[in-house]
This record gives structure tokens, sequence and C-alpha cells, in this order.
């Protein structure tokens, strides 16, 4: 639960990232620990969730480095699906497989990548459905299940996994707001239970009562940093000011 | 005279529908080979794979298949026998059959178009389904078999069962190199009993009845890979 200073999961450093001439990641350095849950806040197009894809390498980098788990993501000879079993992620449009049940969409990666065999696979699955409360669903195919629902079955997706880290990439920002609670509720219970957490998003309630650590992002560059109290609540930069006057 | 025609001749136009689906067969088959394979090389990151398709499929597409045929079948040996001198090396003349030769061109046509309907498959799925997989730790090909394939299929089948269509007609160029199939048939069976009106016909209903027949089968079978799901 508590945040372990000594071990560092992610060392970011000097990355950038540029799509052609757009230039999105200007020069970003960051260290997350074990059991911080560090929320990323900033306006749209300030980089964020590049930043966060730029972690488990869905985005190649531009330049800097990146540390996961002591593996350079940027090193060619890394073998990044290694690395990726250990580093779960959240996608905004949940992303779940639609030729798969929910079952079926827990299964694949433990089974296919020898993690575990069908029957543990499958017993690992409702433990961890019954824990986002869906062990009802395990049957339903995603077109049958509401945002919320399918939120919360790529949380547990993700977790079938055993991932030491966990990415979440605006995880609520597609949801009905009446589904937005549902998802907040196994995030924070996932915070509490000490998972290492990188959330981008919007939610601003939800980066003050769980944040271990707040970043505030824009234009490529990390403008702020700190606790939820100093950044949401007594931010120093202009910037942060602008930011937060609009979305509080 | 329809009756006539087919008491005689009947059989003899059965056993050439029957190599008429046999040249299909034969060749959507290893078009489905070719098409997943030179597909997977159009969506692949990599500059090389992709030309290469592209080639392919331009090659093949802006080429017609009755010269494809004529090259496969008359060019192609030509080249193995006075340009590479097959027959030193192996013993024989180099030499197709006109089945190999139509097998080769129905393939390497429907292949090309294949490919195209399986690249538009592939591409029309949700790029979020890739990156969810890979974001799991699983390879692209495990990804790629597991998850984009499976929903790639399901929107291309229509297309594909439009281009196996195409392809069983398509068997009917193959009369150009002396294949007996349908077609070349009935041209035998019509230089004998000089009934164009007729012989036409039937063959123009065999053709129909087998399309027909073949078309209620995929439709039967799209039915049943899109149960239980939305």
């Amino acid at each position: 639960m508590a945040v372990n200073k000594n071990n560092v999961k992610i060392h970011v450093e000097h990355l950038k990232k540029s799509f052609g001439n757009l230039e999105v990641l200007k020069d970003v350095s960051a260290d997350i620990c074990e059991g911080e849950v560090v929320v990323i806040l900033g306006p749209s197009g300030s980089g964020k969730s590049t930043f966060l894809r730029c972690l488990n390498r869905l985005e190649d980098i531009t330049g800097g480095t990146v540390i996961v788990d002591g593996h350079n993501m940027t090193d060619k000879k890394t073998d990044l699906n290694k690395v990726r079993e250990n580093v779960g992620m959240v996608f905004q449009h949940f992303n779940l497989f639609n030729n798969l049940n929910v079952l079926g969409n827990m299964m694949l990666a433990p089974v296919e990548l020898k993690k575990a065999d069908k029957a543990a696979a499958k017993e690992e699955a409702f433990r961890l459905l019954e824990r986002v409360g869906l062990a009802e669903k395990a049957e339903a195919y995603p077109a049958q299940l509401s945002g919320g629902q399918k939120q919360r079955v790529a949380i547990a997706r993700a977790l079938a996994m055993h991932p030491d880290i966990l990415l979440f990439d605006e995880p609520t920002s597609a949801l009905d707001p009446e589904m937005v609670g549902e998802v907040l509720q196994v995030m924070k219970q996932l915070a509490a239970d000490g998972m290492t957490m990188v959330v981008v998003t919007h939610e601003i309630g939800f980066a003050r009562e769980v944040a271990s650590r707040v970043i505030f992002m824009e234009g490529g560059y990390i403008v702020e940093e700190g606790t939820p109290e100093e950044v949401i609540d007594h931010p120093r930069q202009q910037r942060t000011i602008d930011f937060l006057s609009k979305v509080l | 005279m329809v009756f006539k025609i087919l008491a005689e001749y009947g059989t003899m136009l059965l056993v050439a529908m029957g190599q008429t689906l046999l040249l299909a067969l034969w060749s959507l088959f290893f078009a489905c080979l070719i098409g997943l394979f030179v597909g997977i090389l159009s969506v692949l990151k990599n500059r090389i794979c992709n030309a290469i398709a592209t080639i392919f499929v331009d090659i093949i597409r802006g080429v017609p298949m009755i010269v494809l045929a004529f090259f496969v079948f008359f060019g192609v040996p030509m080249l193995m026998n006075d340009t590479l001198h097959w027959s030193e090396l192996f013993g024989s003349k180099f030499m197709f059959t006109a089945l190999q030769a139509g097998i080769i061109c129905l393939s390497l046509n429907c292949g090309a178009y294949m490919a195209e309907i399986i690249r538009a498959g592939i591409e029309s799925v949700d790029k979020g389904q890739m990156e969810a997989a890979r974001s799991l730790g699983l390879p692209y090909w495990k990804a790629m078999s597991k998850v984009v394939l499976p929903q790639a299929i399901r929107t291309m089948i229509p297309s594909i069962i439009n281009q196996f269509i195409i392809t069983l007609k398509d068997t009917s160029i193959l009369s150009v190199i002396g294949f007996p199939e349908l077609v070349n048939t009935a041209k035998n069976v019509n230089a004998n009993v000089m009934r164009a009106l007729e012989v036409w016909f039937i063959v123009g209903v065999m053709y129909l009845i087998v399309i027909t027949l073949l078309s209620r089968l995929a439709k039967r079978l799209e039915r049943g890979l899109n149960r239980g799901r939305e």
C-alpha cells in the first residue's frame, strides 16, 4: 500500500515523441515508484495520452529513454512482449475483443502466453470478475455490455495477466456520466490494494482522492507536479491555474 | 430438343461440370492461401512487403486472364525449355497440363482480388483491437490470428463469396487452353448437334443451378458465423 521510493518501476528521461513534423512530447522526465498512483492531468493535445502510450511502447519513441521494470524500452534487444505482460493497459474505448465473450477476453492472453492452463485461467477470470462485480456476465459478448461494464471487464482482463503496473488512458471519458462511478470505484480499490498506476484522466475528484502524485502536462512538457494538495489546490504555475479554473 | 440433347450428352456435360468444379475448388483453395499471404503483406508495417503486395495485385489486375492463361500454358514451357533448357537438367520436356495451368491462372487471379478483400477486411477492424492485444503481451501474429482476423473475416465473407462465384464463372475462360470444362465441352456438343439455342441454354441453367446452390450454402455459413453476436 505504501509507496516504495526505493523501487522505481518506470524511469523516463528526456522523452521526445513526434508524429511527422508534429512534436507532441518535447522533453518529459519522470520517475514512477512502486505503489504510486500517478494521475496525469492536462488539456487535450498536451501529450498526456502519448506519454502513457510511450510507456509500453504502443508508440515508437523518437528520443530519450524509457525504462520499465529495469527494461530499456528503446533498446531493440528488449522483448517488448515480455515487458508488456507486466504492464496492463486500459483504454478510453475499452477495446474488448469483439469476437470473444467476457471469459474469452480474459483468458486469451494468459492461456496463449502460457501463464495458466485453461482451467486455472477460467477460475482466475471468475475471481477477477467477482472483484469487479460482473461474474454473471462471464458468457456475454462485449456488444451486450454497457460502457461501464465493458470498462470493468477491460480492467479485469488487464489484471488477469497479474501486472505490476496498470496504465489507464482516459478510462472514463467515453462513459455515460452515471457509469463513471462504477469504474472509478474499481480503480480506487486497485489503488488501495497497492497497484502501481498511471492514470490519464479528467476526473479531478479522483485525482484529489486517490493520487499519490499529480502531474500537470501542457504543450509536450510537464508543467507542474506534486501531491494533489499542491497541484490541484495550490497550483503555482499560471498554466495549471488556468486549466484548473476551466475544469473545476 | 433440349431433352434429346440431355439424353445423349447429359452425362458428358455433367462430367464437364465436375471438371469445372474441380478446377474452381483447387483454385479457390490456393487463392485463399495467396490472398491471405498477400493481404497480410499489404497491412504489415514494412514498405518492402507492401510494395511486393501492391506490385502483385497491380500486375494480376492489369492483365486479362485470357492473356495470363496463354502466357502460363504456352509461354512458360517455352521459357523453361528453350531458354532454361529444362530437358537437359531433368531429362524430359517441361509442360503443364491444362488443369495445372488453369489452377495457376485462376489461383493467381482470384488470389489478387482476395488479397484486396482481406486487406480491406483487416483494415476495417478498429486498431484498438490490435493495441489491446499487444498491450497484454501477445505477439503480433497471435494478436492477428486470434483477435483481428476472426473479426475481419466476418466482414469479408460477403465479398469472398462474391469472388468465389466470379472465379467459378471464370473457369470458362480456361476453355481457350483446351481444359475440358463445361464451356469447352459444350462447344464440342454444339459442333455435333448444331443447336446453339438449346446447348447454351442448358449450359446456362447448369451454371445457374450450381452457383445458386453455392451462394445459398454460403449465406447459411455466414449466418452461422454471425450467430450470437451483436
